[in-house]
């Protein structure tokens, strides 16, 4: 496997040098693995002259199939970590926030059913997920879209509906549907930018979109704080169904939460953990959640992608 | 420092992207260093290399840059502008083929005159200039042909697809052309100062670098009549790029290199364009404070 990095590494830098520093070792060790390997193989892999090395044909076919196995070793390497760490195994995973009871608890359901490890649950917004995925510190977690997703590799991605939640006295919350613009008016609740920047942009574009540019945009999170700005505070959250305030199983005497006519607006989410490092347990988790948001939180997959006209200043077209 | 530094990273974080960002003025060496050396797709920016090294065949006496060259209408590279949006057959001189992929991002024009040129000259000429981390490792329609086939039978549309963005091997710098914000700065350098070609060419290399159409990226932070913006664009699905050279009335003169990258996955994300602008602003009039 050592001498496989020393391929890719050399491949990718052109450099013996360069390749070198990156692995963290000398120039003259990983000349010597580099010709051990075209020994061993009996291929020459690169060509060399004083200057430069350039990758040979057999090289470039071998490539693709070296990345490959190292990426299936980084995955052997981490099951092994894991059965070495935890009595059974342990996978270390993540939720944001606003996923509910219920899903959480379907989901753990879910999981124990599909596999043996234990599985150690963090409440992690996603830029969080994202740091610990880059330091190491987490194997899976459920992220909510638009995010950076360079390096991850993604379960399927479920929209899950905003509807709105209103006080109860109010003319829309006598409609079945509410249309997005009559919430002309009111102010905003919504999570601190800073938390999913992306995505807070993303439907604040998409209210203006539906016709809703609030003039103030109030930021908060947890329940109770929501439910006042709402009461009392001439504000509306938009939230999916499950979240706690709009959940149904006992209806909150001053709150409801309506549709939005036509769903303009989803909160989209889905199981990422970080390439080339899943295996069999985060399979299961994947599996897990992605089930659970399905059964409890009324998430479905989009199939339809939207038109996309590309503008000239896109510079590239297929 | 910290602050220009701090100043950079929020304006970065409220556009939503990653940058990376590396301004030098051209005449003291001053700098400012945000990820400098971090490693990047190129893009379409890589065409400033293909600028250079055309140029530097020309000077050479390697070829003639009013020779003319033909472009058929069959298997031209695809694009949305220039020769490649073009249905009828052209014939026009290598320098007319370099003005349309400067200025208008032409890949064609850029395909046609890697022809001529040869990728193992652009790498040459970019390894002679010092870039160590610059490296260009296919032409913009194999490129292209790489995201066809990473996209599948869906096409375009598959591109804001998130499973789609983390498998396009045109995303990956070990995988697709590369280099550096640092490396990219010490090109324009070369190119300002004469270091890369003589003055001849490195006059006509300036001159197609300052017709660049795009005012969204670069220029939008330097909205100033007196003030000189060149430059070239490079975007991929959530990539965009740019580098080029602000020049203002004073004499003072400074490279920009900056790469970005999208956490949305849209094609038409005017925040994002912007921002290449405002820090190439924050750079600058950090270099020209007493």
């Amino acid at each position: 496997m050592r001498h496989l990095e020393c391929f890719v590494a050399v491949a990718e830098e052109s450099h013996f040098g360069r390749a070198a520093a990156r692995l963290g070792i000398a120039q003259p060790p990983l000349s010597q693995r580099i010709q051990r390997l075209e020994r061993e193989l009996g291929v020459r892999l690169f060509e060399r002259t004083s200057r430069q090395v350039t990758i040979t044909e057999a090289g470039t076919l071998l490539l693709a199939e070296a990345r490959e196995l190292l990426g299936r070793s980084e995955a052997f390497l981490a099951t092994a970590r894991r059965i070495r760490d935890g009595e059974t195994g342990l996978l270390r995973a993540a939720l944001s926030p606003d996923i509910s009871g219920e899903t959480v608890a379907a989901l753990l359901a879910g999981f124990r059913r599909r596999s043996g490890l234990e599985l150690e649950l963090h409440e992690l917004s996603t830029a969080q997920q994202l740091a610990g995925f880059a330091s190491h510190n987490l194997d899976v977690g459920l992220i909510h879209h638009p995010c950076d997703v360079a390096g991850l590799e993604l379960g399927p991605i479920l929209r899950r509906d905003l509807g709105v939640l209103l006080p109860r006295g109010t003319a829309q919350a006598g409609l079945a549907e509410v249309p997005l613009a009559s919430l002309t008016g009111y102010d905003l609740v919504l999570f601190p930018r800073d938390t999913a920047p992306a995505v807070y942009d993303d439907l604040l574009t998409a209210c203006a979109r539906g016709g809703y540019t609030p003039a103030a945009v109030r930021h908060g999170q947890g329940a109770s704080f929501v439910r006042g700005l709402v009461l009392s505070a001439g504000a509306v959250a938009l939230v999916p169904r499950d979240t706690q305030l709009a959940a149904t199983g006992a209806p909150d005497p001053d709150l409801v939460w309506r549709p939005l006519a036509g769903a303009p607006l989803a909160r989209r989410t889905s199981v990422a953990w970080p390439k080339g490092r899943g295996d069999a347990a985060v399979g299961a988790f994947a599996e897990a959640a992605t089930h659970a948001l399905r059964t409890t939180a009324g998430a479905w997959a989009e199939t339809a992608a939207r038109p996309l006209h590309l503008r000239p200043a896109s510079e590239f077209w297929l | 420092m910290t602050d220009t530094l701090g100043r950079l990273r929020a304006a970065f974080d409220d556009a939503g992207v990653t940058g990376w960002l590396h301004a030098v003025d051209i005449d003291s060496g001053a700098q400012v260093d945000a990820g400098a050396d971090q490693p990047v797709c190129t893009a379409s920016v890589h065409k400033l290399c293909l600028l250079v090294a055309l140029h530097e065949h020309a000077a050479e006496g390697r070829l003639d840059l009013t020779e003319q060259i033909e472009c058929p209408p069959a298997g031209r590279t695809p694009g949305p502008t220039g020769l490649a949006a073009m249905l009828d057959p052209v014939r026009l001189s290598l320098r007319d083929a370099a003005f349309l992929m400067m200025s208008v991002s032409d890949n064609t024009a850029a395909d046609l005159l890697l022809r001529r040129v040869g990728l193992d000259a652009v790498n040459r000429t970019t390894s002679r200039l010092g870039l160590t981390r610059t490296r260009a490792v296919h032409g913009f329609g194999e490129m292209l042909a790489t995201m066809r086939e990473d996209a599948g039978p869906a096409g375009a549309r598959a591109l804001t697809d998130p499973h789609v963005i983390t498998r396009l091997r045109a995303l990956d710098p070990a995988r697709s052309n590369r280099s550096t914000p640092r490396d990219m700065t010490r090109l324009l350098g070369a190119v300002w100062r004469d270091e890369a070609c003589p003055p001849e060419q490195g006059a006509a290399m300036r001159r197609i670098l300052g017709l660049q159409v795009w005012p969204h990226r670069l220029a939008s932070g330097f909205p100033f009549d007196d003030v000189h913006v060149a430059g070239k664009t490079g975007t991929l699905p959530t990539l965009r790029n740019e580098v080029g050279v602000v020049e203002y009335p004073d004499g003072g003169r400074y490279a920009v290199a900056v790469f970005t990258r999208t956490a949305h996955t849209a094609a038409t994300l005017p925040a994002a364009d912007a921002v290449i602008g405002t820090a190439a602003r924050i750079a600058v009039d950090a270099l020209r404070a007493p």
